[in-house]
């Protein structure tokens, strides 16, 4: 596995300092670990007597909670840890961050006695939190320094303990939604960056972005070939797809898993950045790679390989994307509606930060557009839940996806693909059209996916009508359908064969690959033409009673039984 | 045809991948399912694809070759997944536009029109063996959709002489009626159906307890 770059050893200076009631004396000197010299950030450049006042700033419960946070890391006190990560974080920032970010890593240095691994650990919760405030308005700097720090981060991990002279795992434990959620924001910031260069270089004659412009041309930070190099490091180290293997045969996995595999931090971050893999395939328009990257995963049955929530959703959520595109309409609903149903039923919003709850609720609702963009294109019956919710979201659009006026339809599906798509990288950095100007690449690359969507659904674009006027009958002359569609003979004849090969799609059957499946044809609505006449088979399906009877008489024993339990009132 | 699949799939394992070195035996291995009607490799060609975007590297040649491939590998949604990793300026090169126009010809079944644009680009498909055999092969939706059909109709939507229908008639297993063409019996397989919801004995289990 090919480390990201070569980090030199930790040189760092000594620290000394003094408390004497409002003078601070003490020397530091940055470490210098990074291959490539950071550029001056703003808070380098202050006096020595700024940063005592801010250092003497931090109030005592900051200083008592970045102490206590430091001896969890080093006990590897997991359950204290995922507390501290879950809710004494947010709370800490709440009560004392809620205009600006938390102190920078060099203030906060000298209380946790330069612990370098802390600090790293720090910074990142640092900058993610300046990434929520503030993330637009980034400079280029500061989102370079974040990325220099995942840097350490993975080198660290992948590569091991500066001291020692081969590479061991590290005996780091933290909880997993924090492994997560590492990866889950290393991904999101490679994607604000590409965005951010992506607007600079379209606007680079601009005289304001001239500095940025300037600098993000030389800088190599960000750039695709390292964050796919970190997971793909990530996945071989962990030996992740050998153990998923075993897993779905039902062998046991650390006999495949090697030395680093069988530490849960390499496992689970080995299965993350699995994920990260699917996301970021699909980011550039490789719906298949993301597919085959989860040809272990066994997502189309209804075991969960983990318990991070978010992971679950976001997996979901590409892979159902991923299919829609792929035309495996089945495949795509199936996705949908088994994570709808699961934040359904989990119900309580299960992540703590308040950015991640409405990343949680926008995508939620992102699949319930999908959901009717897939289901527009191909009917058929889903859970009464998660349709309840959907006819609630997403009725109104459904119809005027259906609508027999093709230009409405067609802006209709065009506002949900928008709203619903991931947003869209292109790995290429600049791009100068015919005309010599800067284009936004990013904007590019979503036209891009947008004109193949579209296309896609154009070529559909009479089977609606079609359907609903099959529906009516069980046979009928192809010159009365016709008819009523104002074709000619021959363009029905087309259109026909048109609706059988668009509803005849590859669908998942079993086993774990979810690239695999038969052909399948839609099961709802289907007919066959004899001469000139069409036969039509409709499905028909009958009411559902029995589940929703049966759960409601659980809901209600399980009140009697509440009930019975309660005090009775005193008179 | 597998012993140069297994070594190709070396160069698309994890990182390798993205190893721009490899573009000249991938586009070579593109040159050789050309030449070879029954060679397909959708992962190579799509990789290819993906290492010209991430070099920017514009070779229309290359592409329309991969994409007529993937052609005939109908009814898979290959060709879709292929535009998606190609970028605007390439699909604006008037190559790739006639090849794009008749995909659309093919995804609409409009298959009168698809022979028709086919003759007026003859040259353009001339270097994959075994095209056109193959968009024969895709007529196979015809077999889902119909039960007869007349022999005129079935040699245009074919795109060939009447004489030669009697050759696919028995590669499809169509049975020749005096006026028409059984081409498959569907009275069996697409019938009404009335899903009628079944309560099990298990699901009713827990109520019984209560």
């Amino acid at each position: 596995m090919a480390a990201l770059y070569h980090s030199e050893d930790f040189v760092e200076g000594g620290l000394s300092y003094a408390y004497d009631s409002g003078h601070v004396d003490y020397e530091y000197n940055i470490p210098s670990g990074l291959a490539m010299n950071v550029g001056a950030s703003p808070m380098y450049d202050e006096s020595e007597m700024q940063r005592h006042r801010i250092a003497s700033m931090l109030q005592p419960e900051v200083i008592e909670f970045l102490v206590y946070f430091q001896k969890c890391i080093k006990e590897k006190s997991i359950g204290e840890l995922q507390v501290i990560y879950e809710t004494g974080f947010d709370k800490m920032s709440a009560d004392f961050f809620r205009q600006e970010s938390w102190p920078e890593a060099d203030v906060v240095a000298p209380i946790v006695n330069n612990d370098k691994i802390f600090l790293m650990l720090y910074k990142e919760l640092y900058y993610r939190y300046l990434y929520s405030k503030s993330g637009k308005n980034l400079v280029s700097q500061q989102r370079e320094e974040s990325y220099y720090n995942y840097c350490d981060i993975f080198n660290y991990i992948l590569v091991g303990d500066y001291d020692s002279e081969e590479s061991n795992p590290v005996g780091l434990e933290l909880p997993n939604q924090w492994l997560w959620d590492i990866i889950d924001e290393f991904i999101y910031q490679f994607q604000a960056f590409n965005q951010y260069r992506s607007r600079v270089f379209a606007q680079q004659h601009k005289s304001n972005m001239e500095s940025e412009f300037g600098y993000l041309s030389e800088t190599s930070s960000w750039n695709v070939m390292s964050v796919l190099n970190v997971l793909h490091s990530l996945v071989d180290v962990s030996n992740i797809n050998e153990q998923l293997t075993v897993y779905n045969s039902g062998g046991d996995p650390t006999s495949v898993s090697g030395v680093y595999g069988s530490i849960p931090l390499y496992k689970n971050l080995g299965y993350f950045a699995l994920i990260g893999l699917l996301r970021l395939q699909c980011l550039f328009g490789d719906y298949y790679q993301a597919i085959k990257v989860l040809d272990n995963v066994d997502f189309n049955t209804k075991s969960t390989y983990t318990r991070v929530a978010a992971c679950q959703v976001t997996t979901y959520y590409y892979a159902g994307f991923a299919y829609l595109m792929m035309r495996r309409y089945q495949d795509a609903i199936r996705s949908f509606c088994n994570i709808l149903l699961f934040i359904q039923r989990t119900n309580k919003m299960f992540q703590a930060r308040e950015y991640q709850q409405t990343a949680m609720s926008k995508i939620n609702d992102q699949m319930y557009h999908l959901l009717a963009i897939c289901l527009v294109l191909h009917p058929m019956p889903i859970d009464e839940s998660v349709d309840s919710q959907l006819q609630e979201k997403c009725g109104d659009k459904i119809r005027k996806m259906q609508s027999r006026d093709v230009q409405e339809a067609s802006v209709e599906f065009e506002q949900c693909f928008t709203f619903a798509c991931p947003k869209f990288l292109s790995p290429i950095s600049n791009y100068i059209d015919d005309g010599g100007r800067g284009i936004d690449i990013t904007r590019e690359a979503f036209n891009l996916q947008l004109k193949v969507f579209q296309e896609e659904v154009n070529q559909q674009y009479i089977l609606p009508t079609i359907r609903s006027y099959l529906k009516l009958y069980t046979s009928m002359s192809m010159e009365k359908l016709a008819d009523f569609l104002n074709v000619t003979m021959v363009d029905l004849k087309f259109h026909l064969l048109c609706y059988k090969h668009k509803l005849n799609n590859r669908v998942w059957v079993k086993g774990a690959g979810g690239l695999s499946g038969e052909f399948q044809s839609s099961s709802e609505l289907d007919f066959y033409i004899d001469g000139n006449m069409i036969h039509i088979a409709d499905t028909k399906v009958s009411r559902r009673y029995a589940d929703y009877f049966i759960r409601q008489i659980h809901k209600f024993a399980e009140l009697h039984n509440t009930l019975k339990q309660l005090p009775t009132p005193k008179k | 045809m597998e012993s140069k699949r297994k070594q190709i799939s070396r160069l698309l394992k994890g990182i390798e991948r993205y190893n721009p070195d490899n573009i000249k035996e991938l586009i070579d291995y593109v040159d050789f399912q050309a030449r070879e009607p029954s060679a397909y490799d959708i992962e190579a060609n799509l990789a290819l694809l993906k290492l010209f975007q991430f070099n920017s590297i514009s070779n229309a040649e290359c592409v329309r070759k991969i994409l007529l491939k993937s052609l005939t590998n109908l009814p898979a949604s290959d060709f879709t997944l292929c535009k998606c990793l190609i970028d605007e300026h390439t699909q604006r090169h008037t190559i790739i536009e006639r090849v794009l126009k008749l995909h659309d010809d093919l995804e609409t079944c409009n298959f009168i029109e698809f022979w028709k644009e086919l003759d007026a680009v003859e040259d353009l498909v001339r270097d994959i063996e075994g095209f056109d055999n193959s968009i024969r092969m895709f007529c196979r939706v015809i077999d889902i959709t119909y039960q007869t059909m007349d022999r005129s109709t079935l040699c245009e939507m074919l795109n060939i002489a009447d004489d030669e229908l009697n050759e696919w008639m028995d590669r499809y297993n169509w049975k020749n009626m005096e006026d028409y063409i059984l081409i498959q019996n569907h009275d069996e397989s697409i019938k009404t159906r009335n899903i009628i919801e079944r309560i099990n004995f298990d699901s009713v289990m827990g109520l019984m307890k209560l």
